[in-house]
């Protein structure tokens, strides 16, 4: 019984590994515990990404004016959702500050932290970005359908439909994960006790 | 080497500032202290004393405003984030005062935290995860969140991750404030245990009397000071003195 409690034998100051696969089970893991809060960060990506590919395929009028609006609301739809994704990721590691100090108190690498919150967006920017392009083609295709009737594909824009698709698709994967990206650096960087107390 | 006292842990000189806005609290303010390999040392000393702060900075958790910690003869300060981090997960056991363990996880997923990320195998941290929650006493609570235990259950989790890594040294900051006086002498007994058969370092913060009977040495801090230091034969006159102002 004792035996799982002895010091090992050596004191020399050793270094660790990153191991991969701890790291997957962790990210895993962790978005299992937490599946409220990463349905609802999906909801978040999901949504941007079908707002952007629906802007880029549904159908549009010829008349210049309506193209120059258009236009305005393609950048304003790619900020206002590029913004949201940004700060739900944002806000779903920095509530986990005191969790990647404690992990840190025991002896998680800083490139653990990185990985493992970095894996974990990813996990869920593909799962979200690819739900949101497809999600965001098939309500355009809705939409026309109910306009246009028969007509559908010449209303819309469907020149180059792959292409947008996996633009569309890019754009939201890389949203989530550069929203994950920068607090996951400074709260692995940080000393411990500065990451439990959630400072910057 | 041999003909001289092993030392563990040396703090010379350190000192904790924390600024906030206008006013400096010192929290530590020039502590020396050395601890011997094996020793079991009791840190006293009221609140706000500059206790946690310490171990803190011990436990290299913190980067003291000034003055070094040597671990073992190497300067914490010296030591780049894979070396800190194997300190952390291999040589120190922390027990924390507000327990820290992570919400989201099970006991059993707490306790095989350091583990795995000390490189143990899965499969061998869950088992020996499952042993040290045995020993003490949640071996019926192992697949429990933090939320669905007592406050002294929580802290026995905290003090079996503590455990985990067999480490040479447990820092405990008031290990036994939330348990009742049976499981607390329990735990003062395996970390005794633990001490005197393995030859771990225990340095453990607290306000109870009772624990300096089993300690080799005691430092008192005042005011982010250490006040004094007595070996545990000078004390019974003392605690005889303490009981009597209680
Ligand atoms: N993060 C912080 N920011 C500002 N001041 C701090 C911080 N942490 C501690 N202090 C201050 O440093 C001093 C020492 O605090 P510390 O927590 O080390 O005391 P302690 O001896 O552990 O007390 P207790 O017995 O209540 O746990 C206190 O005056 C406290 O207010
Ligand atoms: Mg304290």
């Amino acid at each position: 019984m004792n035996s799982a409690i002895q010091p090992s034998a050596d004191w020399e100051i050793g270094s660790l590994k990153l191991s991969m696969e701890v790291v997957c089970s962790m990210a895993v893991n962790s978005l299992r515990q937490r599946i409220g809060r990463a349905v609802l960060t999906l909801l978040t990506i999901t949504t941007a990404t079908a707002f952007m590919m629906y802007l880029l395929t549904m159908p549009r009028s010829t008349d210049p004016v309506d193209i120059q609006s258009w236009r305005l609301m393609m950048i304003l739809s790619l900020v206002v959702s590029g913004a949201g994704v940004l700060n739900t990721m944002l806000m779903s590691v920095t509530q986990r500050y005191r969790e990647i100090g404690t992990m840190k108190c025991l002896g998680a690498l800083d490139s653990f932290i990185l990985y493992s919150v970095l894996l974990e967006a990813a996990i869920l920017g593909l799962v979200g970005a690819f739900a949101g392009a497809v999600a965001g083609l098939i309500i355009s295709i809705l939409l026309a359908l109910a306009d246009h009737g028969g007509e559908v594909f010449q209303a819309m824009e469907i020149a180059n439909l792959p292409g947008k698709l996996v633009f569309v698709f890019l754009v939201g994967m890389a949203l989530t994960t550069l929203g994950a990206l920068f607090p996951a650096f400074i709260a692995s960087k940080m000393p411990p006790m500065d990451a439990m107390r959630g400072e910057k | 080497m041999d003909d001289t006292v092993e030392y563990t842990v040396m703090t010379r000189d350190v000192v904790k500032v924390y600024r906030m806005g206008d006013t400096e609290v010192r929290a530590l303010d020039g502590v020396d202290v050395t601890i011997r390999t094996g020793e079991y040392i009791s840190i006293m000393g009221p609140s706000g004393s500059g206790k946690t702060t310490l171990f803190n900075a011990i436990g290299g958790l913190m980067k003291p405003t000034s003055g070094n910690v040597f671990i073992d003869e190497i300067d914490v300060a010296q030591l780049d984030a894979n070396e800190l981090a194997w300190l952390r997960c291999r040589k120190i056991g922390y027990i924390f005062q507000s327990y820290n363990i992570v919400k989201v996880m099970t006991a059993l997923e707490n306790v095989t935290l350091p583990m795995l990320f000390g490189g143990v195998p899965p499969d061998e941290a869950q088992d020996r995860a499952v042993e040290i929650l045995t020993r003490v006493g949640l071996g019926d609570r192992i697949l429990h969140t933090p939320k669905e235990l007592s406050g002294g259950q929580q802290q026995r989790v905290a003090i079996a991750r503590a455990f985990a890594n067999q480490p040479a040294i447990i820092l405990a900051d008031e290990p036994t404030a939330n348990l009742d006086i049976h499981t607390g002498e329990e735990i003062i007994e395996l970390m005794k245990e633990m001490n005197r058969e393995r030859g771990v370092t225990v340095i453990c913060s607290t306000h109870d009397h009772k624990m300096l009977d089993i300690s080799d040495r005691i430092v008192w801090m005042r005011d982010g000071k250490v006040q004094k230091i007595a070996n545990r034969a000078d004390v019974d006159i003392e605690i005889n003195t303490m009981k009597e102002k209680h």
